[in-house]
């Protein structure tokens, strides 16, 4: 006979509405520590199972949010824990400070489909729902590895990678020091440990910064517009977000940067992208555009291909499909044939074309409301589990609690000389560093230390 | 004595008289089953056959568990330590570590005492060549003159021993020690079993005559002044007199000469196949692998009282006599050094550790424990406390009792096993305190408080250590009540002065001693109270200040302890648990853990993995519950 499984008792938080500007979105939390985060959020446990509207304070008492508070006390709930779920206004900046909040009173971020993994171990699902339980999980934790990825592109992750490195090597020095105290390698006394540890802190407060500033807020299913030179793109996107946000004007290669903006469809989130025509372009700064153009296409989810059906008579299908070549193959594309206003044949044009394409009118608007809905259909099922939203709030969060544990351990080591404490620390900074970069070191230091010291009486 | 064997039964027998064997033999026959011990010789019980030291970073954490749990090791090193002292003595009390330089001879003594006097307890000289198998179990040992003894558990700590090879310079000879035959027959049995053998090696320096030794040229390093005792039943009265260190150090000539007898050495010539421990590597290694070092450090640590022989710690050899003698006589000091025995290799057979269970006991043939370097480690210490375990869980299979063994935030011992049986090795393991992630509650000032409480329930603590412990432990509670319920005022110039600085508001006694150098007994003095205890003192003051460190290292185990005790089947079929990649399927599969904590820790099992087997394990659970109840519904356990 099998073992019953046991309860797990940390308490765990996640975003459970889709992450984006929705209007309403719900905070949910459940574990042990629930009735003690909600009294701190709210003043008060409300009535089992009623809705409560209440004020949704930070630290500092000033009110977050106003919105509905409902507590189910275990067992009576979907996880089988107590939990309590917040409403407050959707929108990243809300949803945001309430995670933090939530985190600061001592939850975590819930692990892909640990909610529905409770809420199975608790009984709570019965067994016919098993074999998907373990679908979700796969699939939400490759989600949300994608997403992780794409919140900490580029720099961001190299940062990560380099301090990581940094605490791995300092570690190092420490753990040596204590392992080996007749080696003479006991750095813990001498300037090196304490310059490496001033070197880290101020790395620190780099990476946090720039993580901080928002340029990294990826969201949403990203879509690209891609497109020869005065295709129309920013026409496209100006005509799908409603207002205007990129600078049109009749000169090919206006669009040298990257431009994004969110829109919703209906409540799925786009973050859409607009990049600079794709030609072999002069000077310099448009080869850098189209260069960045090719990055933005790779990370997408979608790519609109946008063609002018003005300008090939007869040879738009060829045109569409050259185009088609500079997208990786496995991409999914949508093809759109713009300008269909200047070209009052333009029916005869789409002869023989593929199904599916669409034509509009960026300018006048006709045939945008027939794209809306097409993209619906198509991006409708890229419902990510854990947006990027919620990787890059325990980024944040991972990276400030690295921060403080190489701060304590440092005031350890100047105050009372006490290497072991900052070695357990530099351990837990290590390890919020893990959980940001997702990958396990080894943490393999005593290989370390005897490939790097001589070792051995 | 206990040296007539008189019946051929038993509940355990022990096959071999080194430090593990001693202590799974005392462990075994302490908690009361009928206990043989066969060793090829009964004069090297207790043998020293490394250094003549006891304890060090992370082995005295060891030793002192071991004690805590009734061993024989701790009191050993205190009757026979002629040199003791504390490591890390600046760093925090988590690190600290007691070092007890032994009399060989004393040490030896101490030992066979022990073993003579144990109740349910004898000794056999004699060696061992086969196991007695039946009905796929073992149920006892034969002997070389075909003497056969049984007993449904059989522990087999015999070190170097099997397939022993001893190399020095370009010569080799079978060998278990220096002077010591190895067990061929035995290691030959045991390879036709279902084990995975490998090789390892280890070594030794060549040893010195210490009249030959000119002491004015070397570095004195003396024992600590006040110095610590290695049992928690033992004070310093027990230590016998007290000798120095040396320090010495190798030099280029020194290097050079070792350097031109690479090509006589068997670790250079591929002769010696078994992989070595990287943190005590033989001096042509340290020569060709730090290139860059010019000189390197020598203790010398002295054999025993009796004796004018040295151990020169730092220089184990395997090049040719020869070259040993040449670059010896490079060192300072050493000038005119006569060697009394020639450094030496050694290879051995070792068996996969992963193929154990946590009590030791071997997962291919049940009622066999594999104890000390067999198991692929290194080192007294580690070999005693794997001794003490199989010890106590042959006994405890002996008597239709379920295993026991301490889990890793509870013993050194419980890092060292579940490592072994986790992770593998592919050197001689060691114990560091890095290795162990709770180490600032696994400190060697506690291994009392962690482990003697389960040593009583087991039948392994007497009268004498029980009433000593529980004194301790309700002097520690009592003083830490009152040192939190006395408060001085703002104005106290005692305390004051003692902080050396003003109070601005009332303070407990315990809250003050959070504060970074302030110790119990200045405080309790500064507060007009009695002193306390060194022992009782020096727990309530690492208890505050690492209050937090503990309180959250404690939660970190309540939270996870649940899911981490949960067992594992042994019937589980991981190739048909669904999302389970392919990669970790088979790193599950090698090492089948019995835990859901132990799979965790298995190298390259995700977090996703683990969940995939927890659902995995509640789907079975599932499953059986319903075929029991008969019933085809969908099982719905929710209230």
């Amino acid at each position: 006979m099998s073992e019953k499984p046991p309860v797990l008792e940390d308490t765990i938080v996640a975003q459970a509405t889709p992450p984006g500007r929705g209007g309403i979105g719900v905070v949910r939390l459940s574990g042990n520590k629930v009735q003690d985060i909600c009294q701190a959020i709210t003043g008060s446990l409300p009535v089992p199972r009623f809705a409560a509207i209440s004020d949704f304070r930070d630290g500092d008492r000033s009110v977050i949010d106003r919105g509905l508070v409902i507590y189910f006390p275990k067992p009576a709930s979907f996880t089988g824990e107590h939990v309590l779920e917040l409403h407050g206004h959707g929108g990243p900046v809300v949803m945001r400070l309430l995670l933090d909040r939530c985190v600061r009173l001592g939850a975590r971020i819930a692990a892909p489909g640990e909610f529905t993994q409770r809420a199975f171990l608790n009984d709570k699902i019965d067994l016919s729902q098993a074999e998907a339980i373990a679908d979700l999980i796969d699939s939400a934790s490759k989600a949300a590895a994608k997403s992780a990825v794409r919140s900490m592109q580029g720099e961001f992750s190299n940062q990560i990678e380099k301090l990581t490195e940094k605490v791995t090597l300092l570690r190092m020095y420490v753990e040596a020091a204590i392992d080996f105290p007749e080696e003479e390698i006991d750095f813990l006394g001498d300037k090196k440990v304490q310059g490496m540890l001033k070197s880290i802190l101020s790395e620190f407060d780099e990476v946090t910064e720039k993580a901080t500033q928002g340029a990294l807020l990826r969201e949403g299913v990203s879509l690209v517009l891609a497109g020869r030179p005065n295709a129309g793109k920013s026409s496209l996107m100006n005509s799908l977000t409603g207002k205007e946000v990129s600078i049109v004007t009749d000169i090919a290669g206006t669009t040298r940067d990257i431009v994004d903006n969110y829109i919703h469809l209906d409540g799925l989130p786009l973050r859409l992208i607009d990049t600079a025509g794709l030609r072999s372009g002069s000077d310099v700064i448009e080869v850098e555009g189209v260069k960045r153009a090719h990055g933005e296409i790779r990370n997408a989810d979608h790519v609109i291909l946008i063609v002018d059906c003005f300008a090939y008579r007869g040879e738009l299908a060829a045109a569409a499909e050259a185009l088609r070549g500079e997208v990786p193959g496995e991409m999914p594309v949508t093809v759109v044939v713009n300008k269909i206003d200047l070209n009052p044949d333009w029916q005869r044009e789409l002869d023989g074309v593929p199904e599916g394409w669409v034509p509009v009118s960026a300018k006048t608007g006709e045939g945008i409301g027939c794209l809306r809905e097409h993209l619906k259909q198509a991006l409708g099922f890229i419902a990510v589990e854990e947006g990027t939203f919620i990787a890059r709030t325990r980024h944040l969060d991972a990276l400030a609690r690295a921060r403080i544990s190489v701060e304590t351990g440092g005031r350890h080591l100047v105050e009372a000389g006490a290497g072991e404490l900052l070695a357990e620390e530099l351990k837990l900074c290590q390890q919020a560093l893990g959980e940001i970069t997702g990958i396990v070191t080894s943490d393999d230091l005593l290989g370390r230390i005897f490939s790097s010291f001589c070792i051995g009486k | 004595m206990a040296m007539m064997v008189s019946a051929t039964n038993f509940d355990v027998i022990v096959v071999g008289g080194g430090h593990a064997g001693t202590e799974a033999a005392l462990a075994s026959a302490r908690s009361g089953s009928k206990t043989l011990l066969v060793t090829q010789n009964i004069e090297t019980l207790g043998q020293m056959s490394c250094n003549p030291a006891i304890g060090g970073i992370g082995k005295s954490h060891l030793v002192k568990e071991i004690d805590a749990l009734g061993g024989v090791m701790a009191l050993a090193a205190d009757h026979s330590g002629i040199h003791f002292r504390v490591l890390n003595a600046r760093k925090g009390p988590a690190v600290r570590a007691t070092r007890a330089q032994a009399d060989r001879q004393l040490y030896r003594a101490y030992i066979r005492h022990a073993l003579e006097n144990q109740q349910n307890l004898k000794l056999f000289q004699q060696s061992v060549d086969d196991l007695i198998i039946g009905d796929g179990r073992v149920t006892g040992v034969v002997t070389d003159t075909g003497l056969r003894f049984t007993a449904p558990a059989v522990v087999l700590t015999v070190g170097t021993f099997l397939g022993g090879i001893i190399h020095v310079g370009m010569d080799k000879q079978p060998g278990g020690r220096a002077g010591d035959p190895p067990s061929n027959r035995l290691a030959d049995r045991l390879r036709e079993l279902p084990f995975s053998v490998d090789r390892l090696k280890t070594g030794t320096p060549p040893r010195i005559d210490g009249n030959t030794v000119d002491f004015s040229e070397l570095e004195e390093q003396p024992g600590d002044e006040q110095r610590p005792v290695m049992s928690y039943m033992a004070s310093r009265d027990d230590h016998p007199r007290q000798v120095p260190c040396f320090i010495t150090h190798t030099n280029e000539e020194t290097h050079e000469l070792i350097h031109s007898g690479l090509d006589r050495s068997p670790l250079y010539t591929g002769e010696i196949a078994g992989v070595g421990p990287r943190y005590c590597p033989s001096i042509e290694d340290k020569i060709v692998r730090f290139a860059d070092k010019s000189s390197h450090q020598i203790f010398i640590e002295p054999e025993g009282l009796n004796t004018t022989e040295l151990y020169p710690n730092g220089i184990s050899t395997s090049l040719p006599f020869d070259v040993q003698q040449a670059f010896v006589r490079t060192i300072k000091g050493f000038e005119n050094t006569h060697i009394t025995r020639p450094g030496y290799a050694i290879e051995y057979d070792f068996f996969e550790p992963r193929d154990l269970k946590n009590s030791l006991e071997t997962r291919h043939l049940p009622g066999l424990f594999f104890a000390g370097q067999i198991n692929g480690t290194t080192g007294y210490e580690e070999a005693g406390a794997q001794g003490l375990i199989a010890g106590i869980n042959a006994a405890r299979l002996a008597k239709g009792e379920e295993a026991w063994s301490p889990r890793r935030n509870e013993a050194y011992m419980g890092v060292l096993v579940d490592d072994l049986i986790t992770m593998g090795t592919r050197e001689p393991y060691r114990m560091f305190t890095s290795r162990a992630e709770y180490r600032l509650i696994l400190r060697q000032d506690n291994a009392d408080r962690r482990l003697t409480e389960q040593g009583r329930e087991l039948g392994l603590i007497d009268e004498q250590r029980w009433r000593y412990f529980c004194e301790k432990e309700e002097a520690i509670q009592r003083q830490a009540g009152v040192l939190s319920k006395t408060y001085v005022h703002p104005g106290d110039a005692a305390v004051e002065t003692l902080l050396g600085q003003a109070l601005n508001r009332d303070h407990s006694l315990l809250g003050l001693l959070k504060r970074p150098g302030v110790t119990v007994n200045e405080l309790m003095n500064a507060a007009k109270l009695d002193s306390l205890r060194e022992e009782v003192a020096e727990q309530i003051e690492i208890d505050c200040k690492y209050e937090g460190y503990i309180v959250r290292q404690q939660e970190e185990i309540d939270r996870v302890m649940a899911q981490q005790e949960m067992a594992i089947p042994d019937s589980i079929e991981y190739g048909t648990i669904s999302g389970l990649s392919n990669e970790v399927c088979q790193k599950l599969e090698s090492v089948r853990p019995a835990t859901i904590g132990q799979a965790g820790r298995v190298a390259g099992v995700t977090h996703a993995a683990i969940s995939l087997l927890l659902v995995y394990l509640k789907k079975q659970y599932l499953m059986e519950s319903q075929g029991k109840q008969g019933t085809s519904r969908p099982l719905k356990l929710g209230r």
